[in-house]
C-alpha cells in the first residue's frame, strides 16, 4: 500500500479542494480590505487557510504547511484583536496566497520544487510584530535580508509538523495529475437513470431484431414495434447527451472569482479607485468554455481599468464620483451566455481611434471619414491596433483585442462593443453554452453536402437568377428591401469536377455579427443536431470551414463557418478586380 | 479482413523486433512503380481505402479527411507527394495510419502492405539517383529480387510545402 502522502487520489482531492479554497480566499481577503471588521469573512479566510495547511501537513507537503501556517498566524492575531488590518498586512497575506497558488500549480504539474520562502515568511512574521508592537516607523519598513540558507526550518517552535525539508521536495515527480472537477450528485443520478433506460431499450431492440430475423416481427410499417423502439432509443440518446453535457457545466463564478483580486491590485498600481460588481455568478457554463473565456475576460477587464476608467481627480472634474465602477455580469440568452463588462469611465475616444487607425494604415483617410460609430468601435478589434502611446505591461501591446476577437470567433462566439464618450463602455461577449452540439441545416452544393449552423441562418428561399445583379465586382441579390452580397460556394471552394447546378437553386441568408450574405446552394436537405469536431490543426486555416461532423453512414461532413464565409465574400469582390 | 492489424501491434511490442539482432522489421508497400518501406513501430494500423471528404483550399497533397472510428484524420496521397500520376483507387489501395509529431494521419498506398524482416547489412545509403528525394529517403534495402526504399516518416512531411502546413499546426 502506498503511504498516505503518496496516494495520488488523496493528492488529487487536495488539489481540487485547495484550488477552490484559495480562490475563495482571494475573494474574502479583497473584501476584507474594504470592510476589515467583518468577522464572518475573517473566519472564512481563516478556515480556508487552516484546512489547506491541515491537509498539506497530512500529505507532508512541507513548504505549503510553512506558508499556510504563518499566514494563518497573522489572521489569527487579527481575529483575536491583537492586530489591525493594514495595507501592509494585506499585501503580505496576498503574497502568501500567491505563493500557495504557485506551489499548488507546481504540485499539479508534477511535484513541488525548491522555494526560497524566507523573505515571504519573515514578511509575514514582521507584519505581526511590527503592527502589534505598534507604529515605530523603523520597524514599519524592515529590510528583508534574504538568508543564504533558503531552506531553513521554520522559526516557529510550535510547528511540529516540520519534517526534514527533503521529504516533500525530493519526492519523485508524479505524472501530471489528470484534470478533475466536482459534479453535483443529482446530475450524475440523472445520467445513470438515463443509462438504465437505455440498457432496457437496448435489450428490447435486440429481442425485436431477433424476432424480425426469425420472420416473426413485422417491420415494414411505420407503426411496427421496431420503429417505436428505435424512436425511444433516439429519444433517450438525446436526453443522455444533454445530461452528459450538464455534468460538465460549472457556475461562471469559477471564472469571476479571480477578478476582485486582480482589479484591486491593478487599481492600486494605476492609482485608480474602483468598485467591482459581479452579477449572475451562478450562470452555468461548459467547463471547456471556462478556459476559453477566462483569458479574454482578463484582458477586457484590464483594458476597462487601464483605458476606460479615469483617475480620481479627472473623474471629479467631470462631476463623476471619484470611485469608478466596473460591472461583470453573466446571463443566459437562448443557447448562449452573455458576459457583459460595463464601466462608467471615459468611453472610447473616436477621434483618437480613427487617428491611430489611419496612422497604422488600417484604414485610409477617405474610408475613415465614412465610418459609422459602430465601425469605428470595431476598429479596436483589428490586429495591430493599440492606442496607448506608452505601452504598459497591463495593456497596450497591440495584441489583445484582436486575439479576444479571433478566439471567440473560433468557438462561434462574438464580441461587441458599445461606448458613449464620457459615460462609459459596454463590451458584450456572446459565447455558446457548449461546444459540443450544434443544430445544423444540411445543404447540398454540387456533389458535396455541407452543414450550416442553424443559429446563423436568417431565412431560406428560392433562388431567382434574374434577381441577382452585378454591382462592380460583387454579385448582389435583393432580399426584401435589402441588397445582400451573393456568394456562390463554387467560387470559394474551387472543384475540378464541376457539375451542372441544380435546376432550382436556393438561397440561404446567413448572419454573423450583424453582417449578412446570401449563399447559393443546390438543395436543402434538412436539419439535424450534430457533434462538431474541429479540423486537424494544420488544416484549420481553410477559409469558411468551422469543423467536421460524421454523418449516419460514417462519412465526414464539413461544417461551414458563416462568419468566415461572410468575410470571404467581402474580400472576394476585391480579388476579382485584381 | 479485419481492419486493424492486431498481429502487427503485437509484433511491434515484442522487444525482439526492437532489439538489435542484426535485422529490422519493416512494413513495405507500393506507390507507383516503386516499393517503399517504413519502420514497423511507426505504423498504427492499416485500413482499406474509404470514401474521403475533400477539404476545399487545403494543401494539394492532402487528399481529404476520413472518419477513423469517430476521429477525423487527414489523409495524404503519397502518389502526389512523390510526383507519381494519379490513379483511381482499386481493391488493393490501402491507407497506412501512423502518428507523426503528435498527429494521426493516413498515407494512401497502392498495395496491401507486407511485414518483413530485413537484415541490417542489406540496408545501404541511398544511391545517387535518389539525390532529389534525399531528404525523405534514409536508405535502400537490397533484397534478392527487389529494392525497398526506406522512408523517414517525419521527413516525408517536413519537406517543402508540407512543412509550411505542418508548422502551422504547432
Amino acid at each position: 500500500m502506498l503511504p498516505i502522502a503518496e496516494d495520488p487520489e488523496l493528492l488529487q482531492a487536495f488539489l481540487v479542494e485547495s484550488g477552490e479554497l484559495l480562490q475563495g480566499l482571494d475573494h474574502d481577503l479583497v473584501k476584507l480590505e474594504a470592510c476589515p471588521t467583518d468577522q464572518q469573512l475573517l473566519n472564512q479566510a481563516f478556515r480556508a487557510l487552516h484546512s489547506i495547511k491541515g491537509t498539506a501537513g497530512f500529505l507532508a507537503l512541507e513548504p505549503i504547511v510553512r506558508v499556510g501556517h504563518r499566514a494563518e498566524d497573522v489572521l489569527s492575531d487579527i481575529r483575536q484583536g491583537r492586530l489591525q488590518f493594514s495595507r501592509r498586512i494585506m499585501d503580505a497575506l496576498l503574497a502568501a496566497r500567491d505563493q500557495l497558488g504557485v506551489m499548488l500549480a507546481d504540485l499539479r504539474a508534477g511535484g513541488l520544487k525548491q522555494y526560497s520562502l524566507d523573505s515571504l515568511l519573515s514578511q509575514l512574521e514582521q507584519v505581526r510584530s511590527a503592527e502589534a508592537s505598534s507604529l515605530s516607523p523603523k520597524v514599519a519598513d524592515p529590510p528583508l535580508v534574504p538568508s543564504p540558507q533558503a531552506t531553513a526550518p521554520p522559526q516557529n517552535p510550535d510547528s511540529g509538523r516540520a519534517k526534514p525539508k527533503v521529504s516533500a521536495v525530493s519526492r519523485e515527480p508524479t505524472a501530471p495529475a489528470a484534470q478533475s472537477m466536482r459534479v453535483d450528485v443529482r446530475k450524475l443520478d440523472e445520467l445513470i437513470n438515463l443509462i438504465g433506460e437505455l440498457v432496457l431499450e437496448r435489450n428490447r431492440l435486440l429481442q425485436l431484431t431477433k424476432d424480425v430475423a426469425r420472420g416473426r416481427g413485422v417491420c415494414s410499417t411505420s407503426d411496427s414495434p421496431l420503429m417505436h423502439c428505435a424512436l425511444r432509443v433516439s429519444f433517450i440518446t438525446e436526453e443522455l447527451q444533454a445530461a452528459g453535457l450538464r455534468t460538465r457545466m460549472v457556475p461562471i463564478e469559477t471564472v469571476f472569482a479571480k477578478f476582485p483580486r486582480m482589479v484591486r491590485d491593478l487599481a492600486h498600481s494605476l492609482g485608480k479607485e474602483v468598485e467591482l460588481v459581479l452579477r449572475g455568478q451562478e450562470t452555468e457554463i461548459d467547463k471547456t468554455m471556462v478556459e476559453l473565456v477566462s483569458d479574454p475576460l482578463v484582458h477586457l477587464v484590464r483594458n476597462s481599468l487601464d483605458h476606460g476608467l479615469e483617475l480620481p481627480q479627472v473623474r471629479e472634474q467631470a462631476h463623476k464620483p471619484r470611485r469608478g465602477t466596473i460591472c461583470l455580469q453573466a446571463e443566459h440568452e437562448g443557447d448562449h451566455i452573455l458576459i457583459r463588462i460595463t464601466d462608467n469611465g471615459a468611453g472610447i475616444n473616436h477621434e483618437r481611434v480613427l487617428r491611430k487607425a489611419v496612422e497604422k494604415g488600417l484604414v485610409s483617410e477617405e474610408q475613415a471619414a465614412r465610418l459609422s460609430t459602430r465601425e469605428i468601435n470595431e476598429l479596436i478589434f483589428l490586429p495591430g491596433f493599440s492606442t496607448v502611446e506608452n505601452p504598459t505591461n497591463l495593456s497596450g501591446r497591440g495584441v489583445g483585442m484582436d486575439v479576444v476577437h479571433s478566439n471567440l470567433r473560433k468557438v462561434n462566439g462574438s464580441v461587441e462593443l458599445d461606448s458613449k464618450p464620457g459615460e462609459g463602455t459596454v463590451i458584450t461577449l456572446r459565447v455558446p453554452l457548449t461546444l459540443a452540439i450544434l443544430p445544423v441545416l444540411l445543404v447540398q452544393v454540387a456533389a458535396e453536402v455541407y452543414a450550416l449552423p442553424l443559429r446563423s441562418i436568417e431565412q431560406t428561399s428560392r433562388f431567382v437568377p434574374e434577381e441577382a445583379h452585378q454591382v462592380e465586382d460583387q454579385e448582389v441579390i435583393w432580399m426584401g428591401k435589402e441588397a445582400l452580397p451573393l456568394l456562390r460556394l463554387q467560387n470559394l471552394f474551387p472543384d475540378k469536377s464541376a457539375s451542372q447546378p441544380a435546376a432550382t437553386q436556393k438561397v440561404v441568408v446567413l448572419e454573423a455579427a450583424e453582417r449578412r450574405i446570401a449563399l447559393v446552394v443546390d438543395g436543402l436537405l434538412g436539419q439535424e443536431s450534430t457533434v462538431v469536431t474541429p479540423l486537424a490543426p494544420y488544416l484549420n486555416h481553410c477559409v469558411g470551414i468551422a469543423g467536421t461532423t460524421v454523418d449516419g453512414d460514417g462519412r465526414v461532413r464539413l461544417v461551414l463557418d458563416p462568419a468566415g464565409l461572410i468575410a470571404a465574400a467581402a474580400s472576394a469582390g476585391q480579388a476579382v478586380s485584381r | 479482413m479485419k481492419p486493424r492489424m492486431d498481429g502487427l501491434d503485437r509484433l511491434s511490442d515484442d522487444p525482439r523486433s526492437v532489439v538489435d539482432d542484426g535485422s529490422r522489421q519493416l512494413v513495405s508497400f507500393r506507390v507507383g512503380n516503386e516499393e517503399f518501406a517504413l519502420e514497423i513501430q511507426r505504423v498504427q494500423e492499416i485500413i482499406r481505402h474509404q470514401s474521403l471528404t475533400r477539404v476545399p483550399n487545403s494543401p494539394d497533397f492532402v487528399e481529404g479527411v476520413i472518419n477513423l472510428r469517430g476521429k477525423v484524420i487527414p489523409v495524404i496521397a503519397l502518389r502526389k507527394r512523390f510526383g507519381v500520376d494519379y490513379k483511381p483507387q482499386d481493391g488493393e489501395t490501402r491507407i497506412v495510419v501512423l502518428e507523426v509529431r503528435d498527429m494521426v494521419l493516413g498515407f494512401i498506398v497502392d498495395s496491401v502492405p507486407q511485414v518483413l524482416r530485413v537484415p541490417i547489412k542489406a540496408i545501404v545509403e541511398p544511391p545517387r539517383i535518389f539525390e532529389g528525394r534525399r531528404e525523405y529517403v534514409t536508405g535502400v534495402a537490397k533484397l534478392q529480387d527487389r529494392l525497398l526504399i526506406l522512408l523517414d516518416v517525419d521527413r516525408v512531411l517536413e519537406c517543402g510545402e508540407v512543412a509550411a502546413v505542418a508548422g502551422q499546426g504547432g
